[in-house]
């Protein structure tokens, strides 16, 4: 059995798969009314009151990506994995020259190629996380103002609006294809990972993927696991080698996102455990 | 006993008048002989005689359809006056005269018809226009308010179908491909059964479409509906389209402009130019998106465009029909330009028309350009700036995006060399 590093519990499998069907489904509801003639528009636009459904569902999963983007939010600072990642998602000066070696070594200027080891988020991946955030704010802004139009009407003058819409349809246009060329490419179309990289399903990566994308922290993981073997050797070894701390689930009492979380993650490791073997 | 008493005088006067009744007796010859006389011969089916065409001619008469006519109590020769005496059997093919003139006892009906279209085409020799009878009958008249007569209102469609709806008769007269029969039954005015072809285009003095005493010239249009639909119409007439209809601009709308001809539909019939399907796609469009028209009348064919692209437009085009279309804030037949003050789209008007469909529209809804175009030379504030955040996002979407299309090209590029066997 290869070793696999956790890259995303199963609360942030459910988070991604959230932000992806309602992502998926803004965009269609949305160019839709942008394209209404399109043939890819027609099975919206051909059954009866398809336009009005149409902006429903547009609303309700705006709402729903506003509320994941709420969630996300308390995770990031309530739990301890989501501060690790907010700490390790902070870009440095590192990453630009990450990117800058990743060019000249594609390009051929660096001969032989450097390798490059790259933390726990490397420059793709910090870039598209960033951009999310940039994306949300943007669409969530505009996408109220266009939404409560009356409202906003009572105190600014109608070009703000009308702003509002082309910025609403330009940053769609700029996410969607961003989504298209920059991640997709990361996760499906990168000849290290097609014809996919599983971890949105199963959650984790394998030595080699760490390797190729994150070698720096793979380094500091096994640095890491050498120091927990001493600590806890009987311990580290049920882990099966996963590496990143648990929460102290029992001892707390009331509803808390550390509890919910602890018990999201014990189902988590149950389905790993039960998949793995 | 009366007369013999003190009747001489009645007796003067019928002695003085019996020899002017003989007189024209023998001069009419069967003028005054009873209808039984001419039906002795022509109640024969077999009676024929070959016209100047060479056509053959059925010469019967049935006495029994005459006896059932409206004319049942005229004799054969108050219309046939012509026809001295039975010798004109003999005579062969110009001796009988038949030529009837309806106009002795119809003489308003006959002036009415000699202004018309069908007399005019008679006198320029036109082959196939109708005389009375082919529209009345010959000796089966009936009252048009018989249900079986030729002009009773069920009926008069079949009657003007006879030639109108003939494919070779439309041709011939260059009607175009014009055949109302089928349109006009599946309209919302043949359905009535209330309404036929002479309800709008007249009977005896049906004039032709470039007449301007036509009910169906263009400026009259309005007028022809109005008899029915008085208060559209005069909506209408005070709208900027009525206006100039009524000044003779044949670019203007009339009625039938939006609504059609001879198949008119109700406005929920999806087939309706005026179905609100079809308003803002269409009919309005066939004008105000025509360069034609806006070079003309110095009026862009910007408003259907920026109607298209804006919210309102994309949903309509969508099959949204709670989405505005042109209707919707600029009225229907008393649309009036915005300087108006009685227009729906005047400044003072704007918030209230706004307010139809977003209740609590408040006065920014009403200022500004509505049609507006993003562009960075526009005319207004918010148009310059909405074409300037235009500009930089496609600057930004080509540089991002072009970037990492770029930098992942080179990337697979890489990899696949790389992994070359």
């Amino acid at each position: 059995m290869t070793k696999k590093y956790l890259r995303m519990t199963l609360n942030e499998r459910f988070q991604h798969l959230n932000l992806f069907i309602n992502f998926t489904i803004l965009v269609i509801t949305g160019f839709v009314l942008k394209f209404p003639e399109a043939f890819w528009a027609s099975p919206i636009t051909d059954i009866p009151m398809g336009m009005t459904l149409r902006g429903f569902l547009h609303r309700l999963c705006g709402v729903a990506i506003v509320t994941l983007g709420g969630y996300h939010v308390l995770y990031c600072a309530f739990t301890e994995r989501g501060r690790g990642i907010i700490k390790d998602m902070i870009p440095g000066l590192k990453d630009a020259k990450d990117l800058w070696e990743t060019l000249k070594n594609n390009l051929f200027i660096n001969r032989p190629a450097k390798e490059l080891k790259m933390g726990r988020f490397n420059f793709r991946e910090k870039l598209e996380y960033l951009g999310l955030i940039w994306g949300t704010i943007v669409m969530t802004v505009t996408g109220f103002i266009l939404w409560f139009k009356t409202e906003w009407l009572l105190y600014f003058p109608m070009w703000t609006y009308n702003v509002a819409l082309a910025v609403h349809y330009y940053e769609a246009i700029l996410a969607t294809l961003t989504i298209i060329v920059w991640h997709l490419y990361s996760v499906v179309w990168n000849p290290e990972v097609y014809p996919m990289s599983w971890a949105w399903i199963t959650g984790h990566l394998t030595e080699h993927e760490m390797e190729l994308e994150h070698g720096l922290e793979l380094e500091k993981i096994k640095a890491g696991e050498k120091g927990k073997l001493v600590e806890f050797g009987e311990a580290a070894a049920v882990g099966g080698g996963r590496v990143y701390p648990l929460h102290q689930e029992r001892g707390e009492k009331g509803i808390s996102i550390r509890r919910l979380y602890g018990t999201i993650k014990g189902l988590n490791e149950t389905i790993k455990n039960w998949k793995g073997e | 006993m009366k007369l013999k008493d003190g009747g001489s005088k009645a007796w003067v006067v019928l002695w003085g008048i019996l020899p002017l009744f003989l007189f024209v007796g023998f001069t009419g010859g069967v003028a005054w002989s009873d209808n039984s006389f001419c039906l002795g011969c022509h109640q024969d089916d077999s009676l024929k005689k070959e016209d100047a065409r060479g056509k053959t001619v059925s010469l019967s008469v049935s006495e029994a359809v005459f006896k059932n006519s409206v004319h049942r109590k005229l004799s054969c020769s108050d219309c046939h006056t012509h026809i001295k005496d039975d010798a004109h059997a003999g005579g062969g093919k110009k001796a009988a005269d038949k030529s009837v003139n309806c106009a002795t006892c119809h003489g308003k009906a006959e002036k009415e018809y000699q202004q018309g279209l069908h007399a005019k085409m008679i006198m320029k020799g036109t082959e196939r226009a109708a005389y009375c009878f082919d529209c009345h009958g010959k000796h089966n008249i009936l009252p048009s308010k018989n249900p079986k007569s030729m002009t009773h209102v069920s009926n008069i469609d079949r009657t003007c179908n006879r030639c109108h709806s003939d494919v070779e008769f439309v041709k011939h007269h260059a009607l175009g491909a014009a055949i109302p029969k089928e349109e006009f039954k599946k309209s919302v005015h043949g359905k009535t059964g209330e309404m036929t072809c002479t309800s709008c285009h007249g009977s005896h003095n049906l004039r032709s479409l470039i007449d301007p005493k036509s009910t169906i010239f263009r400026s009259n249009i309005p007028q022809t509906c109005g008899s029915c639909h008085p208060d559209i119409t005069k909506e209408f007439t005070e709208s900027v389209h009525g206006v100039l209809a009524a000044r003779g601009r044949s670019d203007s709308p009339t009625c039938t402009t939006c609504h059609g001809f001879h198949g008119i539909k109700a406005k929920v019939d999806p087939d309706s130019p005026v179905n609100e399907r079809r308003i803002a796609l269409t009919t309005c469009p066939q004008c105000h998106a025509a360069e034609r028209i806006a070079k003309e009348y110095k009026i862009t064919t910007l408003p259907v465009k920026s109607y298209y692209d804006s919210f309102h437009g994309l949903s309509y085009r969508g099959g949204d029909t709670y989405s505005a279309n042109c209707a919707s804030c600029h009225g229907v037949h008393d649309i009036r330009p915005s300087s108006d003050l009685k227009s729906m789209i005047h400044k003072d008007n704007l918030q209230k028309t706004c307010g139809n469909c977003h209740p609590g529209a408040s006065e920014n809804f009403a200022k500004g350009k509505m049609h507006a175009v993003a562009s960075i030379t526009g005319e207004e504030f918010g148009e310059k700036v909405v074409g300037w955040v235009r500009i930089v996002y496609i600057i930004l979407i080509v540089t991002v995006i072009g970037g990492m299309i770029l930098f992942n090209f080179t990337d697979w590029l890489r990899k696949t060399i790389d992994h070359r066997p």
